[in-house]
């Protein structure tokens, strides 16, 4: 297992190609309903990324060796080659005559493609790094009340990539600090940098605890957190010769890293010969409209079934105070070869999880 | 009575290729080839002026980052260390406005982590331009030599040719010694003589002018390959520092987010340091990397463009020089001739032809 920096992991090709295929199958496999980050840009960058592997772009893929999933280089590399990619292709000329030359020297080859890459690429819409977003559900200039939904897109600092969408309505009054302000038109809203960036800073907070953070501030009534997680992606790719296997290196240390491990050891040892892949997506909501308070997902049970005795007594009064009730989901999407780890996780925990398949190419 | 000289040498086409060669043929091809490179040359100086744009704006990056790096090591200004952590933070695009207690350190770090690696992205971008220029002058040398060759070619063409005259012209001369004098033989002789000359006299020239291509194009493909290797050489460079400076960005990633979410904890500032100390090391590369690039183009492209003027004045002087020379050879051979008839007439000397009746 390669680490070549803080939780990095290199993977080079062909490896990091049938990586990024199996990733992004795994998205579409999935079914992701809008509480996850947006599939296609997801999938877009995915792309991006392939196809500056195979053009030979750039020499290796990063991956976070914790979540398996591109890390913060390797999202931003189809981001920085799109932000440059006009300006560059003004200076390549037209691909046409690039492509005349390419019998005259490789550089005339490669640089066709690569004005093929940035021109697709300039049509793309790329999974961001941060996206914050305020938008305005409903508004009642009569009563000073305010709905709006904030949508936080983040690649979290643990790896994983988040969307965190939380409802809530603000009461204004002249005595009152807005925490979203709504412009003169009565249409767009933008929250204010302290509530924006303590948003941006609990992200990875459950939604739980993220309501009771927010139901605090100043005139806001929260209705729903809401928490989409695409990963862990635990991985398993023979190299060309098959005497070796790239593993994510640092996978989580809960039910499904142990499942994991002992595949590893175990029947996944043997793996020499097929890719392998599970990808984990997980729903975390808390809200005033669930009904029943309970947890599907196998790693992450509610925090009530974690606390020791003598705390159960403090939490049940805290949560008295606010109405909402938590739900917890996580579906799986595994090749052959790792649905028994899926299978038997959600079996260690009790839980009832749709496990897609996901068939190698 | 007939010449036994071979008089065939006369009638023969000499099998020049090209299209022919004149002063203003040469001048103008030489001149084409030169716009090739004047272009090169251009295109060089714009690259030199975005060199310096970029170098601006990396020294800006860095500057930001040496702040971060100096407020967390604990060496503030004045106003002390939160005063000039606001101050860092109002160097980030969009977060100007905004006071210290409501950053997320986190978003802020990944914000310039993307704006370095744009910067990075940026001047990566140029090897393949000059890439693209290094094989268009190659592309040029290779025309150039087949130019130098054809001239090659047709110098000898035009000195075999010139040899063969100066033999029947020598051939003829002996003949004419050996008739009599006023003779229609000899008349005869006189007059296939001065077809001879007058065939000399081209052929010469073309001789000299064949010459002075193959030399000049010889020192135009001399000048490209200097601009191909300078080219070949910035591109290098260029490749090796952002190579650098990437991989440094790239090994620093995972550093700068776990960092960010540690200062957003409020924790592990020395962490931070040590992450931004990685970070500011890529960016001392790319700048390093501009800063060198700088002095690159300064001593070589100015040197270059001096040799390419030196150049262009020393052949024009050698072609002008030529150019008299023959002249004079070919104003003394008519004067000689005309002398010849004058003597033989009775009649007072002509000046010498104007060099436009030449």
């Amino acid at each position: 297992m390669t680490v070549v920096a803080l939780h990095t992991q290199a993977l080079v090709q062909p490896e990091a190609a049938t990586y990024l295929d199996l990733l992004g199958r795994s998205l579409h496999a999935a079914r992701l309903s809008n509480g996850f980050p947006e599939r296609r840009p997801l999938q877009q960058s995915l792309e991006t990324l392939a196809e500056s592997l195979r053009l030979g772009l750039h020499g290796e893929l990063y991956v976070d060796s914790r979540a398996g999933l591109p890390n913060l280089a390797s999202f931003t590399r189809p981001l920085t080659d799109k932000s440059v990619a006009r300006e560059s292709l003004a200076r390549m000329g037209d691909r046409a005559a690039l492509q005349a030359r390419a019998g005259e020297a490789e550089l005339f080859a490669r640089l066709a493609a690569k004005h093929a890459y940035y021109e697709k690429l300039q049509d793309r819409e790329l999974a961001p790094v941060d996206d914050h977003r305020v938008l305005l559900r409903r508004h009642d200039p009569a009563s000073g009340t305010a709905a709006f939904r904030i949508e936080l897109t983040k690649l979290d600092a643990s790896g994983v990539y988040v969307r965190l969408q939380i409802e809530l309505t603000q009461v204004s009054s002249l005595w009152r600090r807005k925490v979203i302000d709504l412009a003169e038109d009565g249409e767009t809203a933008a929250a204010n940098e302290a509530f924006r960036s303590m948003v941006y800073r609990c992200a990875d907070l459950d939604a739980e605890a993220l309501f009771m953070r927010l139901h605090g501030a100043e005139g806001v009534s929260v209705e729903r957190v809401q928490r989409g997680v695409i990963g862990p992606v635990l991985f398993a790719m023979p190299t060309g010769s098959g005497v070796q296997v790239i593993r994510t290196a640092e996978a989580p240390d809960d039910a499904l890293g142990r499942e994991w491990h002992a595949w590893s050891v175990g029947a996944g040892a043997a793996e020499h010969e097929r890719p392998e892949l599970l990808a984990a997506f997980a729903t975390d909501s808390a809200a005033l409209d669930i009904r029943e308070e309970r947890s599907n997902d196998p790693i992450s049970p509610l925090l009530r079934d974690r606390l020791r005795d003598q705390e159960q007594a403090r939490y049940r009064a805290l949560r008295e105070r606010y109405p909402f009730k938590v739900f917890k989901d996580r579906k799986f999407v595994a090749t052959p070869g790792l649905k028994a780890v899926a299978h038997a996780t959600c079996a260690a925990a009790g839980t009832k999880n749709m496990i897609y398949a996901l068939q190698l190419a | 009575m007939s010449s036994k000289a071979n008089l065939d040498v006369l009638s023969r086409q000499v099998a020049y290729s090209g299209e022919g060669i004149s002063v203003k043929s040469l001048e103008t091809d030489i001149q084409k080839e030169r716009t090739i490179q004047d272009n090169k040359v251009e295109e060089l100086k714009v690259l030199r002026e975005r060199n310096v744009n970029i170098q601006s704006a990396m020294a800006e990056e860095l500057k930001k980052l040496r702040k971060f790096s100096d407020y967390l090591n604990g060496t503030a200004t004045n106003g002390g260390f939160w005063a000039g952590f606001k101050e860092v933070l109002s160097y980030i695009p969009g977060l100007g406005s905004m006071s210290m207690s409501q950053r997320s350190i986190e978003e802020l770090l990944k914000a310039q982590y993307q704006i370095s690696a744009r910067r990075v992205k940026e001047a990566a971008e140029y090897v393949d331009t000059l890439k693209q220029s290094e094989q268009d002058l190659y592309k040029e040398i290779d025309r150039i030599n087949v130019r130098i060759v054809e001239m090659a070619k047709n110098e000898r063409e035009a000195l075999n040719y010139v040899l063969e005259l100066k033999a029947l012209q020598e051939q003829l001369e002996g003949e004419e010694q050996a008739v009599e004098a006023g003779s229609v033989e000899q008349r005869d002789i006189q007059a296939n003589i001065d077809k001879v000359r007058a065939k000399l006299a081209e052929h010469s020239t073309n001789v000299q002018l064949y010459g002075s291509a193959e030399e000049r194009y010889a020192r135009l493909k001399e000048n490209t390959r200097k601009l191909a290797d300078t080219i070949r050489n910035l591109a290098q460079d260029i490749q090796q520092y952002t190579t650098a400076s990437s991989i440094k960005l790239d090994m620093a990633s995972a550093q700068i987010q776990a960092i960010g979410r540690a200062a957003d904890a409020s924790t592990v500032m020395l962490e931070m340091k040590r992450s931004l100390d990685v970070m500011t090391e890529s960016m001392n590369v790319t700048t390093q990397f501009v800063s060198d690039t700088q002095i690159f183009f300064r001593t070589n492209l100015d040197t270059f463009i001096n040799e390419l003027d030196t150049f262009d004045e020393k052949t024009s002087t050698v072609l002008e020089d030529n150019l008299r020379k023959s002249k004079e050879v070919e104003d003394a051979r008519i004067q000689a001739a005309i002398d010849k008839a004058v003597k033989r007439s009775g009649a007072p000397a002509a000046s010498p032809p104007s060099p436009s009746g030449a």
